[in-house]
């Protein structure tokens, strides 16, 4: 079964390069670089899981982990939260996050985790 | 047998002498009374030239140590040696002229030339015609009591001078004890057990702007308008220190009314000492706010920097081994060699990055352990696995087992065992082997890793754990920037552990290190 994954990096370059390593038949990709979207996109598209980086301008991911998971249709949606920051872990964990991944991260173990979240 | 003392009255024994002179043999008497006398005594005849000794007594020969034949005719000057100008004479010549007794003290020599302190009774005798005729001199040597006159007054001058020698001291000391308080680059307050300020050194008037006189005498909680009256300082100096004494590095933030917020870093000390200065509150004040700020920032700047150095290696770490995996079977060894060759060099690039910030946090104190049970044996078995895909060049055997599991942070954990793992490797670039032992001691759980490469000298071994400090011989050979070995013993340490060598040149090197079953609770200071 294909999954959807709803990419969220401000860096565009990180995006572009998951969109191309994540290119495989059981993942369907929607990626964004404004944070700001990202709530309006899980509500529209319904995601299987959201992969989200943590410093963002404007909104940072645990603020919009934050919403989703204060949100009744939304807050049971997988959450993996990455991020190159010492921090990240426990910020995300705080936050209410399904799964972390530190960067820079090796592809077979960012695929291998995204598929046990997303199942 | 009683002796006579023949210090005064002498006029009177002198008037009496008639009536002795009627007793048959008075004179003789007389004589003998004047012999058995402990005074020396001595007649001048007035009349004749230069007032000669006409008479003296026994006493008088032992005082001076001249026969009497040595004295008849001579002048009682003589005694006082070279001393002709001593004050005592103008009295005796005052005295002589007027015709009047007198005593006085003189300082008289010996015979053999030794002082002695003569009190010299001097009585005129007068003729019928109202002119003297003798004088009478009596004397007693009270070089004894003189001395010891003298050495009260000497002693006392001791005395004085030590008090004053002391006192001087004291100033000094106070001084100086001063200077190094006024000196020191931090506030300095002592306060009275009621908490009213006995003294301010100028550093703490010159960081809070404010006056001595307004500071001196006042209760702690009064200065500056109540600016001091703060609950953490209170329930610093009227709860804690009463049971916890000294309180070193006590952090107090406040907000000052003229000088802003403040973050101040206290040390108080009550002196339990008996005496003058029991209870009084030794409060020593650091202005850490710019410290800390300064702190923060480099803690932000390493954090931003190290964040932006990861983002683009993500990047290329995605690319590279996505590249990897689309190669073609068939494709030229070289390119793929090429292809992992930049892989592993990313990772060697990320390894420095965290390297760098895990050690800004170390200088800084603030390396945080995220706790949790770790398990050792999963934790070596996965990095050896990982070791045997990226250096096939070794060989990584396993041995022993450690039952449960540490406290510790695994991903720091993890850092050790990878930099003591690729050392190992890469400082044994001819031999195979590389082992790592699990086992326990006592309440600690142990690993060693050991290889069979180049080793390290004594003299080295001693400083392979301090930061940059890289073996001046392997520098040239192998690349690295020395601070792996630093961070992992800091990590050890944090853990409660230790990180230790044993190694001897050409032969190779064992790291060990243990960890503690349980967590000590550390006081906190």
């Amino acid at each position: 079964m294909v999954k959807k994954l709803l990419i969220c990096d401000d860096d565009a370059d990180i995006v572009d390069m998951l969109e191309m390593v994540l290119d495989e038949p059981g993942f369907q990709l929607i990626t964004e670089t404004d944070s700001r979207k990202v709530l309006e996109l899980v509500l529209n598209e319904k995601p299987d899981l959201l992969l989200m980086d943590l410093w963002m301008p404007v909104m940072s991911g645990d603020q919009v982990l934050q919403q989703i998971r204060s949100n009744e249709l939304l807050k049971a949606l997988p959450v993996m939260i990455m991020s190159a920051s010492r921090d990240g872990q426990s910020i995300a964990m705080d936050a209410g996050a399904s799964g972390y991944i530190a960067k820079p991260f090796d592809i077979d173990e960012l695929v291998t985790r995204v598929h046990q979240l997303a199942e | 047998m009683e002796q006579m003392k023949l210090t005064s009255n002498m006029t009177e024994l002198s008037s009496e002498l008639p009536i002795l002179g009627n007793e048959p043999g008075s004179l003789k008497l007389l004589k003998a009374a004047l012999d058995s006398s402990i005074s020396g005594i001595i007649i001048t005849d007035n009349r004749l030239n230069d007032n000669p000794i006409i008479y003296c007594n026994k006493a008088f020969e032992q005082l001076s140590g001249y026969q009497r034949a040595e004295v008849i005719g001579r002048n009682c000057r003589f005694l006082q040696g070279k001393e002709r100008d001593q004050e005592a004479r103008q009295a005796i010549r005052e005295a002589v002229l007027e015709g009047k007794s007198v005593t006085v003290e003189l300082r008289n020599y010996r015979k053999d030339g030794t002082l002695f302190w003569n009190e010299l009774y001097i009585s005129p005798i007068n003729g019928e015609d109202g002119k003297v005729t003798h004088f009478i001199g009596v004397q007693n040597d009270v070089t004894r009591r003189k001395n010891a006159e003298e050495n009260l007054v000497f002693e006392r001058r001791q005395v004085e001078r030590k008090v004053e020698e002391r006192t001087l001291e004291l100033k000094e000391n106070q001084e100086y004890l001063d200077s190094i308080v006024q000196t020191i680059r931090q506030g300095l307050l002592v306060l009275d057990p009621d908490y009213k300020v006995i003294s301010a050194n100028d550093f703490f008037l010159k960081t809070f702007k404010v006056e001595k006189r307004e500071t001196i005498g006042r209760s702690l909680y009064e200065l500056g308008n109540g600016q001091w009256n703060i609950d953490k300082l209170k329930n610093l100096l009227e709860k804690i220190l009463p049971t916890n004494n000294p309180v070193l590095d006590f952090e107090v933030e406040h907000e000052f009314p003229h000088i802003g917020k403040k973050l101040m870093l206290l040390n108080a000390h009550r002196i339990e000492l008996e005496g003058t200065y029991k209870d009084r509150i030794l409060l020593a004040i650091e202005d850490i706010t710019e410290l800390r700020a300064s702190e923060n920032r480099k803690d932000d700047f390493l954090s931003v920097s190290s964040h932006e150095l990861k983002t683009p290696l993500t990047t290329i770490k995605g690319y590279n081994q996505t590249v990897l995996k689309l190669l073609p079977s068939d494709i030229n060894p070289k390119i793929r060699s090429m292809v992992n060759k930049i892989g592993q060099q990313v990772d060697r690039l990320q390894k420095i990055i965290t390297n760098l910030l895990e050690m800004s946090r170390i200088q800084s104190g603030r390396l945080v352990l995220e706790t949790e049970e770790v398990d050792l044996n999963l934790l070596v078995a996965d990095l050896a696995e990982d070791f045997k895909e990226t250096h096939p060049s070794h060989l990584i055997s396993i041995e022993g087992q450690i039952s449960g599991t540490v406290p510790g942070d695994e991903s720091q954990l993890s850092q050790v065992m990878q930099n003591l793992i690729s050392n190992a490797i890469k400082y044994s670039p001819d031999a195979r082997e590389i082992k790592i032992l699990l086992s326990e001691v006592s309440n600690f759980a142990k690993i060693s890793v050991t290889d069979y490469g180049l080793g390290i000298s004594v003299d080295d071994q001693k400083q392979i754990f301090d930061r940059f400090f890289r073996v001046s011989n392997v520098q040239k050979h192998f690349p690295g920037m020395g601070i792996g070995l630093y961070i992992s013993e800091q990590i050890i340490r944090q853990h409660g552990g230790s990180l230790w060598v044993d190694s001897e040149p050409e032969k190779g090197a064992t790291f060990s290190l243990t960890l503690p079953f349980q967590v000590k609770e550390e006081g906190h200071g």
